[in-house]
């Protein structure tokens, strides 16, 4: 364990090419999804949540259920769907960093979005009825909604990032963990751990560690402010 | 306390930072990190190798852009995309003078010895390479983990790629998903090693015969599996007169032993040395009666090195993953 | 205003049944009753935050409402900010500035509007919705959270604005001195129906219903 920390510390501060692919390509496709997942999540949250329409409750259950989707099940879905067979094979989407962030999107969207719908429906009720008492309009009233809930946001996407970045079923089936293409963090410990390679496993966890850490201080450190 | 939680936060994102520039920084270093001495901790032997039954036999195929293609459903698909020339090049490449030769002597630097040999009578490619165009330029290459553990084609591929622009997508699994991917239209190419499913492969009209060559299945290159084991050798198979002897001391005496289990070419060998009154096939249910010396593990060489290295058991192994595993120092000493 | 008779039943139970109804301009009514009574069930009703049993707003005339609920929520943002988002024209600033005096939050103004205590939120919700001129202001149960001396200065709040704007007030209090203070007639609501109305000095002289006498007594230990 020791002799394998050593190395990793090591590799880190060498400037290993390898390495630095895989982990720029991690950075690269946790924003591209994180983000995306962030501007289509938070306004499908805030219309679940704030919406008064019959169809409300059975839309919440039912993003409820995608939030739970196993990772595995969404890349197997959209190898289906990208592979050279498949019906949008034309798009050319399997293999490729675009391909694991649209598999990524569709798992993390759920979960912004649901995140958002239970923050705003919690104080979506209480707004309207102070608002509307005050005759403020529609559009400034749901301003005010998502005023509420904008610490949330910033923590929802932190959320997602970590999502993001810890993922390994979806893109493994979708990316092929092809060296220097669609080789990311998860993926790439997976391989080096089969191989025996421990010592670029390890590193690649290290790192893969820290950022996480990162993130979450970030989000405890937010919800601190929160809890004014 | 919140200024220790600020000071915290931003010496963690200082060290994630500068690991993250040190990443991006360019050096000459190699592509992998440099073998480390702990050779010791590796318990495995190579015990018995060189027998002809243990020949196995890598294989290049182009993928035939005009293959009975199927969906998920089972119905036929139309407009497959296949990078024909792209496949082409890399093929004609890797059987041209200057690729069979460096194929022949990878390993020498790194291990002593190569770790691939070329099979009598391989073909030999004089073709001219075109260079890529944008529409060609992304070859797809389909192929096992073997193949890709051994290092092989992270010695091979960079020197195509530089002389004629190629960019090729190595995609590695387990023979029977190497072979699947390439079925599902993901590859242009593969290579593999295991006959039985090449030959069904062609058979099934997924490959097809480029020009210049004589057959679709193009076998070039060979190097031997190795059974290894615990150096001390309980079994005693190293004074086997075969290797099915061999085999049959560790099954009479009921050692432990590891099986890739995953129908790739290894496993596949591996269940015809056995004596054949033990039945043992790839399927799991054959060897349901054998569980307590039989480890059908189902993963890739490289794990299943490090399990026969934990249990002391028996394994059979391509030379060259066993090589790289020893080399890398595969078992930490906790 | 005048207001046609309507009910509001949930589950099957009828909470609230009124009659047809003439409300004065420039008068501040006071409705009392006991908890359950159907005051806040009114108070909705009238500020159109929920229907009657027949569907149709009760009162016609299209006046512009100004309702403060029992539970005012504060928003994330500073008091003043709080305040600001119901002014109108380039005034705004002076008169919040003006009812954060007058009320006594003037301290408070910068600081963000979640870090209130009850009795602060509810100052600050009074004076932001006096930030504009409604014809029509309903209140339910305004002070209930805040001090003595809080609840004297809102009073005189209501007044001045009544007296500015010519409105209507409609003050739901469970606290009977504070609508004999604040209010000119009172309505008593008892188990979901007027029971008496009219003058508060007449009605608090000379009690004609049994419920209202009762409730007299009660409230005011004779």
């Amino acid at each position: 364990m020791n002799t394998a920390l050593h190395e990793a510390m090591l590799m880190i501060f060498s400037g290993n090419r390898l390495l630095g692919s895989i982990i720029g390509v991690t950075v690269r496709m946790s924003l591209a999804s994180s983000l995306t997942a962030l501007l289509l999540g938070v306004p499908l949250g805030v219309w679940l949540g704030s919406g008064r329409f019959a169809a409300r409750k059975t839309l919440v259950v039912l993003n409820r259920t995608f939030m739970g989707t196993p990772p595995v099940v969404c890349g197997l879905l959209c190898y289906l769907l990208f592979s050279g067979v498949g019906p949008l094979r034309m798009l050319k989407l399997l293999y490729t960093v675009r391909g694991m962030v649209i598999a990524q999107i569709l798992l993390i969207t759920p979960i912004v979005a649901g995140m958002m719908e239970s923050c705003v429906s919690s104080v979506a009720p209480a707004v309207r009825e102070t608002a509307g008492g005050m005759g403020l309009s529609g559009g400034k009233t749901l301003l005010l909604i998502m005023n509420e809930s904008r610490y949330q946001i910033i923590s929802t996407y932190l959320m997602g990032l970590s999502r993001a970045l810890a993922e390994v079923g979806a893109v493994s089936m979708v990316g092929g963990a092809i060296a220097y293409k669609t080789n990311v963090m998860t993926t790439a410990i997976m391989n080096y751990t089969n191989m025996g390679n421990f010592t670029t496993s390890l590193a690649l966890g290290i790192i893969l560690f820290f950022i996480s850490l990162a993130v979450n201080i970030a989000v405890s450190l937010l919800q601190g402010r929160l809890a004014i | 306390m919140r200024q220790a939680n600020k000071l915290i936060a931003i010496l963690l994102a200082a060290i994630m930072v500068l690991a993250l520039c040190a990443c991006g920084a360019q050096t000459t270093a190699a592509t992998t990190p440099a073998p480390t001495a702990s050779a010791s901790a590796v318990k495995l032997a190579i015990l018995y190798e060189q027998d002809d039954s243990m020949k196995n036999t890598y294989s290049l195929l182009a993928v035939n852009p005009k293959a009975p293609f199927k969906d998920a459903d089972g119905n036929a698909v139309s407009n497959v995309s296949i990078n024909t020339a792209g496949a082409a090049a890399l093929i004609n490449w890797l059987l041209s003078k200057e690729g069979e030769d460096m194929a022949a002597s990878y390993g020498k630097d790194k291990y002593g010895e190569n770790l691939f040999s070329l099979l009598d009578g391989a073909p030999v490619s004089t073709a001219a390479i075109p260079a890529a165009t944008d529409a060609t330029r992304n070859i797809r290459m389909s192929t096992t983990t073997s193949v890709n553990d051994s290092g092989l084609l992270d010695y091979l591929l960079p020197k195509f790629e530089q002389e004629y622009g190629y960019t090729v997508d190595v995609y590695s699994a387990g023979t029977g998903k190497a072979i699947a991917n390439a079925e599902n239209g993901n590859a242009d190419l593969i290579f593999v090693h295991s006959k039985k499913q090449e030959e069904a492969f062609v058979s099934d009209g997924y490959s097809y015969v480029l020009d210049g060559f004589k057959a679709e299945r193009l076998s070039y290159l060979y190097n031997f599996f190795v059974l290894c084991g615990p150096s001390d050798d309980p079994a005693g198979v190293k004074n086997a007169a075969s290797v099915k002897d061999a085999f049959k001391l560790i099954s009479d005496g009921k050692y432990q032993f590891v099986s890739r289990g995953d129908g790739s070419g290894t496993h596949n060998k591996e269940v015809t040395l056995w004596p054949e009154a033990l039945g043992i096939t790839t399927d799991a249910a054959s060897v349901a009666n054998y569980a307590d010396w039989y480890n059908y593990s189902n993963a890739g060489m490289g794990t299943c090195l490090m399990m026969a290295n934990e249990k002391g058991a028996y394994i059979l192994s391509d030379k060259a993953t066993f090589l790289t595993f020893v080399a890398n120092g595969g078992i930490i000493d906790s | 205003m005048r207001t046609d008779a309507f009910t509001k039943t949930y589950d099957g139970r009828r909470v609230l049944s009124m009659p047809e109804f003439e409300f004065d301009e420039k008068s501040v009514y006071a409705v009392i009753g006991a908890n359950g009574s159907g005051k806040s069930t009114l108070a909705r009703i009238l500020s159109g935050t929920i229907q009657p049993d027949c569907g149709k707003y009760p009162a016609s005339g299209g006046l512009s409402i100004g309702y403060m609920p029992q539970k005012s929520f504060a928003f994330g943002m500073t008091v003043k900010k709080n305040l600001l988002l119901n002014g109108v024209g380039a005034g705004s600033g002076q008169r919040a500035d003006e009812l954060l005096r007058k009320i006594q939050l003037e301290e408070l103004a910068g600081k963000n509007a979640h870090g209130l205590s009850g009795g602060e939120t509810q100052r600050m919700a009074l004076c932001r919705l006096m930030m504009r001129d409604y014809q029509l202001l309903i209140l339910d149960e305004p002070t209930a959270s805040m001090d003595v001396e809080a609840s004297l200065l809102a009073e005189a709040l209501i007044r001045e604005y009544q007296n500015k704007t010519g409105c209507i007030v409609i003050l739901i209090t469970h606290s009977l001195p504070q609508a004999a203070r604040a209010a000119d007639n009172l309505i008593f609501l008892h188990a979901g129906a007027p029971a008496e109305w009219g003058r508060l000095k007449a009605m608090m002289d000379a009690p004609r219903s049994d419920a209202f006498r009762e409730y007299l007594d009660f409230c005011l230990k004779r």
